[in-house]
């Protein structure tokens, strides 16, 4: 692997040159961005560092959708060798399209992410994340093997074979949405087995659907020695943009290849480090298909603060929602990451939850479906009375609006094995 | 003293017959059964002959269930019985009867219940 352990420096330096180098990249290849900057009365040549960036609009979802597919490709369609699609439920799907070099620092990318978790070539990762037009099975496949572990390229559902698969190969690191990770833990107990004790599983590294400190706490407590956090998208290569390293404060996110912004999701604004708000990436590396100002739509909070590790790549919070999953109600900012933290602390119910929207009138009303735990002890109807109350209570300090708890019976819910559906949003509006 | 199963279940249309059915198809059979209830849930509360069997299966059904100790007396006994427990402060949290002839009482505590009723003449039964 080339170094990546560059001063803050040496780091700002390269993101400077490599900004100056994409800027005139698509300038001189990509009819969007070219007729972007005369549209706007930009001169690529003006942009020389990280501070220019704000003069250059943002690129969004919607850019990509009303370009489908290959309409944001800057190189050659001849030196494009992969392409990777995301779901379309609103649509078009969304199409990137990687040249020889992108996959290869997507690799590179990848295989750092596992090496700063503690991963070492000795280890043997089981890939269960999807493999195919989804991102994330390739992509840490590729890194594993680049870092030289063993894979295993299980890739999602199945759960009795991935189980199987965990014990009779030594599995040491697993890769996987955190609700997998639950779910896995939850089939292996069914199984008989106790994860912690049956299995040897040290690193997780877990993705794709927001998670919180309480999820780490139980994916730790009942399934991994260590859970870390990692992040990415297709439209930025996929996982690997962003991970956290063994002290677990924060993920860091690869500043030689993405340059990374924090602006006001309402006002465009760019916010100062230590406040909430959408997260923007520049790919400076990217070749096929590279992203000014792509507005992810992931909120979190960046942290340029030096980290213990000693990397200087700087940190963004995990993820705290999605700008569109975000839900309104009455008004009022709803992310389904707040409800899983109070279920999380909650003795006699499993942290499992569906989050259900409507309307009554023109009150929208929330209600949240929660399981009661298998081993909640009780006879008594005030028990669960006073559980459901607690609930409603921390839900309305949390969320600022009431929410009609619902006690559901254990593993009634359903269960995904990609990313949670939890939300029904039956208003209409 | 007797176990008691207390079920967790959803108050709606079928969940209850699928409990007796699980019961049911394992040949366990129900002796006495009261039903608590509120909004959109509840708790079923069953004697079962075979209470270790039943345990496992509906553990295995993944439903909430655990067990309680209850006191079971004759019908008889019942309002003797009840004046006793007044006398002595214990008190009685719910109560269901069983086919007719006797009556399940949980109390705040079993064992000075058991023996507040024994001095009165009362005998706690046996299933």
């Amino acid at each position: 692997m080339c170094t990546y352990k560059l001063s803050k420096s040496e780091l700002v330096e390269l993101q400077n040159k490599r900004l100056r180098w994409l800027v005139k990249y698509v300038f001189d290849r990509s009819p969007f961005y070219r007729r972007r900057f005369i549209e706007n009365g930009i001169d690529p040549e003006s942009i020389r560092t990280k501070e220019d960036l704000r003069r250059i609009p943002f690129t969004t979802k919607t850019d990509l959708r009303d370009n489908y597919p290959l309409g944001l490709v800057s190189s050659d369609l001849s030196q494009i060798v992969r392409f990777h699609a995301s779901s379309g439920t609103t649509g078009n799907p969304t199409v990137v399209a990687y040249t020889k070099q992108d996959v290869e620092s997507w690799a590179e990318l990848n295989a750092r992410c596992l090496e700063i978790a503690g991963v070492t070539p000795k280890d043997v990762v089981q890939v269960s994340y999807g493999y195919g037009l989804f991102t994330g099975g390739l992509g840490l496949h590729y890194g594993a093997e680049r870092l030289g572990a063993k894979v295993i390229p299980a890739s999602t559902g199945n759960t009795k074979r991935q189980l199987k698969l965990m014990k009779d190969l030594g599995t040491t690191v697993i890769c996987c949405t955190p609700s997998y990770g639950l779910f896995l833990a939850e089939s292996a107990r069914d199984e008989g087995l106790d994860p912690k004790r049956d299995l040897k599983l040290r690193v997780g590294v877990f993705g794709a659907e927001p998670w919180s400190e309480n999820t780490r706490r139980r994916l730790e407590e009942q399934f991994v020695e260590s859970a870390h956090d990692i992040y990415g998208m297709s439209e930025l290569n996929g996982p690997g943009v962003a991970m956290e390293c063994v002290m677990k404060d924060g993920l860091h996110v690869w500043e030689d290849h993405y340059i990374v912004e924090i602006i006001d999701p309402n006002t465009g604004e760019v916010l100062e480090p230590g406040e909430k708000g959408e997260m923007v990436v520049t790919t400076i590396m990217k070749e096929g298909m590279p992203l000014l100002r792509y507005r992810t739509r992931d909120i979190t909070i960046l942290d340029d603060e030096p980290c213990e590790c000693g990397l200087s790549h700087a940190r963004i919070k995990r993820i705290l929602g999605r700008t569109d999953d975000m839900l309104k109600i009455r008004g009022i900012c709803v992310f389904p990451s707040q409800v899983e933290e109070i279920l999380m602390k909650t003795e006699g119910v499993s942290p499992h939850y569906q989050l259900i929207v409507d309307r009554e009138g023109v009150m929208d009303r929330l209600m949240v479906r929660v399981e009661v735990s298998e081993d909640f002890k009780t006879d008594r109807l005030t028990d669960l009375v006073n559980l459901q109350q607690k609930l409603e209570e921390e839900l309305k300090d949390t969320l600022s609006i009431h929410a009609v708890v619902e006690l559901v019976e254990p593993k009634k819910l359903p269960r995904s094995e990609g990313k949670a559906q939890r939300i029904i949003d039956m208003r209409k509006i | 003293m007797i176990k008691q199963l207390s079920v967790f279940l959803e108050n709606r249309p079928g969940r209850l017959a699928n409990l007796l059915n699980i019961l049911e198809s394992h040949n366990i059979k129900v002796l006495a059964m009261g039903i608590a209830e509120a909004g959109n849930y509840g708790i079923v509360r069953l004697i079962v002959d075979r209470k270790g069997e039943a345990l496992e299966v509906l553990r295995g059904a993944n439903m909430a269930v655990n067990e309680t100790n209850v006191i079971a007396i004759n019908l008889n006994d019942l309002s003797s019985a009840v004046r006793t427990l007044g006398d002595a402060n214990i008190n009685i949290d719910y109560a269901y009867t069983m086919d007719c002839q006797r009556v399940i009482l949980k109390v705040n505590n079993e064992v000075e219940a058991i023996k507040a009723l024994s001095g009165a003449g009362i005998k706690a039964l046996e299933v």
